[in-house]
């Protein structure tokens, strides 16, 4: 038998797909570093997470990913889609492309991924639990109404988040994640 | 008519259940041939005291004799919650005597006991905490009958296991399809002896797992199957069981209903309920299906302005036909609620108030208040860690928790016009 008849299936590299993701997680995780020094919520949730908490958020099997982290000093930091040599606290892993872009294109809001386990938690429950509360808060400060709504469970009410707190933390967050 | 009109079909769903199921009033005797199926020559069984001393365990070996099969080891000491070095302690003696199998007897605390002792025994490993967390667990486990003695936590067909680690002061949850037995047998004889409270408690609990799996965000079309089943086996079955505890056919039917429960919500997970019961259990030490007896009617009504179509739906099974088809669509979901206060009310009356139905109404063995008002807090705040809430349809914050727990403390209905809605 000639085992050469038979060559290994590749699959797709998906590149364009996974340029937008990556685009995604970079977004994603400067806007969390932000809104860690603009909103209280966000900045609470931060102080109860312990000091050496890491995300890794992630595509399986081989990325885009993004790292987010607490500093020494406490400050909460984007540190990059690189791996260099991070010990990540909490895991959260996309299992695919496909899936990855239903998240990122608003198709389906976080609660729903979960539900229809495209997306898998390693890590303490409770770190998971915050982190989806945190998401929750940058994605209504990120998106518009219309989109936000699809991305989250409830959008929050004026006694949740007034317009002020909503616009002026949006455009912060917006020049922070966006300046160097 | 567009098919979605009738059902809703999720766009993308999961669903497993490998578990070789055995049911019957004298299902226990095909053990012998069972176990010969899985290659399992020197079993080990694993129960509790209580399990032991009620007389179950010899109706198990009394049946394994009959083919001159012999369990190599057994293990009667797991306690009430189950605990990383009961497990630590089990793997020892399995590997000791020899032992090729397991068989587990009891409730949900001994089939997760057996559950880590089967990771540890064929992983050959020392330590539990490398496997702790979801898919950790990476291959076939050796041979697990399962045999539950109460009808309730349904353990019997899920793929998870929650052990405490009581040095630490924390749960180690374990979920692995690998988990899953090879075996169950539910064989009525086996909960004959169950007390009419816990006959009560148990039973509801294997309800809210069927009515949640039914209406929060993973239902999909397989667990809907088995939880409809569920909800109208336990409907037509628990007050009788309560009031006639030797009801040998309705004993089945309640086992049976925990296993499709069991079935159901281990694919389509939980919500509310179980996320804020988890917190009165850890923060108040209330056993599990008190909590989900009291907060079932709260999780429905919190929910219903997201989940009216599913809630109504589930009038059919709980009420019958009849009541079902009287009752217009829209009062459906609020029929369905009151029909769950009336249930919950009916064991109340039949195990002479001893089965709570508010929280204010838990009290332990020597009387005292098991969930103080000034508690609330507390267990709002340790609910909000509970990952239970990623798959209840609507969003809950610290504010919705207390109003939650204050309704649920006092016995009054949710003002449904607090609920925050987005």
């Amino acid at each position: 038998m000639n085992a050469l008849q038979y060559p290994e299936i590749k699959p797709k590299k998906k590149f364009i797909k996974r340029i937008y993701i990556a685009v995604m997680l970079w977004v994603v995780g400067r806007a969390i570093q932000a809104a860690a020094k603009v909103d209280r919520e966000v900045k609470e949730e931060f102080a109860k997470l312990k000091d050496n908490f890491l995300l890794k958020m992630w595509i399986w099997p081989n990325g885009p990913a993004m790292y987010v982290g607490k500093t020494k000093d406490g400050k909460v930091k984007y540190l990059g889609w690189k791996d260099k040599g991070y010990k990540p606290t909490l895991t959260m892993t996309i299992k695919s492309v496909e899936a990855a872009m239903l998240l990122f294109t608003f198709q389906e809001g976080t609660a729903i991924s979960t539900a229809r386990n495209r997306l898998v938690v390693d890590g303490d429950l409770p770190d998971a639990c915050a982190l989806v509360r945190i998401l929750n808060i940058v994605e209504v400060y990120l998106l518009p109404k219309i989109i936000a709504k699809l991305a989250v469970k409830r959008y929050p009410k004026w006694s949740q988040m007034n317009p002020l707190r909503k616009h002026f933390g949006r455009i912060l967050i917006y020049v922070r994640a966006f300046t160097f | 008519m567009k098919r979605g009109a009738i059902m809703q079909l999720p766009a993308y769903y999961e669903f497993c259940n490998s578990v070789k199921t055995i049911v019957g009033h004298k299902a226990l005797e095909q053990i012998p041939q069972s176990l010969k199926a899985i290659n399992a020559q020197r079993p080990m069984i694993i129960t509790d005291k209580g399990v032991e001393q009620a007389g179950l365990i010899k109706i198990v070996q009394a049946a394994m004799q009959k083919s001159k099969l012999k369990a190599a080891a057994l293990f009667d000491s797991v306690p009430a919650d189950s605990d990383v070095k009961v497990v630590n302690e089990v793997a020892k003696i399995y590997r000791a005597k020899k032992c090729d199998s397991i068989i587990a007897v009891g409730g949900g605390s001994v089939l997760d006991t057996a559950k880590g002792a089967n990771i540890l025994v064929s992983e050959n490993a020392a330590d539990l905490m490398q496997f702790v967390g979801y898919g950790n667990v990476k291959r076939k486990l050796r041979p697990f009958v399962a045999i539950p003695t109460t009808a309730g936590t349904g353990s019997e067909v899920t793929s998870v296991a929650v052990i405490a680690n009581h040095e630490k002061n924390i749960k180690m949850a374990f979920g692995s399809l690998f988990l899953l037995p090879d075996i169950a047998i539910i064989d009525s004889r086996m909960t004959k002896t169950l007390p009419p409270t816990i006959t009560a408690f148990t039973g509801m609990d294997a309800l809210t797992h069927a009515v949640e799996a039914y209406f929060c965000l993973a239902k999909n079309p397989l667990s809907d199957t088995t939880a409809l089943a569920a909800i109208q086996l336990i409907a037509q079955n628990l007050v009788n069981v309560v009031k006639k505890p030797s009801d040998l056919d309705g004993r089945l039917a309640l086992a049976l209903a925990s296993n499709l429960a069991g079935m159901a919500f281990s694919n389509s997970m939980v919500g509310l309920v179980h996320n804020i019961g988890h917190a009165i259990g850890g923060v108040c030490g209330v056993p599990h299906g008190v909590c989900m007896n009291i907060l079932l009617p709260y999780g429905l009504e919190y929910n219903m302005h997201k989940r009216s179509q599913y809630i109504g739906e589930l009038l059919y099974p709980l009420a019958g036909e009849e009541v079902y088809n009287k009752t217009p669509k829209k009062e459906r979901p609020l029929k369905t609620v009151e029909y769950i206060r009336k249930l919950i009310q009916d064991l109340h009356d039949a195990t002479d108030g001893k089965h709570p139905r508010f929280l204010k109404e838990v009290y332990d063995r020597t009387g005292k208040q098991m969930i103080p008002k000034e508690k609330l807090p507390d267990i709002a705040r340790t609910a909000m860690s509970d990952p239970a809430q990623f798959y209840n349809p609507e969003d809950l914050d610290y504010n919705d928790y207390i109003m939650v727990l204050e309704a649920a403390w006092e016995g009054i209905p949710l003002d449904r016009k607090k609920i925050k809605k987005g």
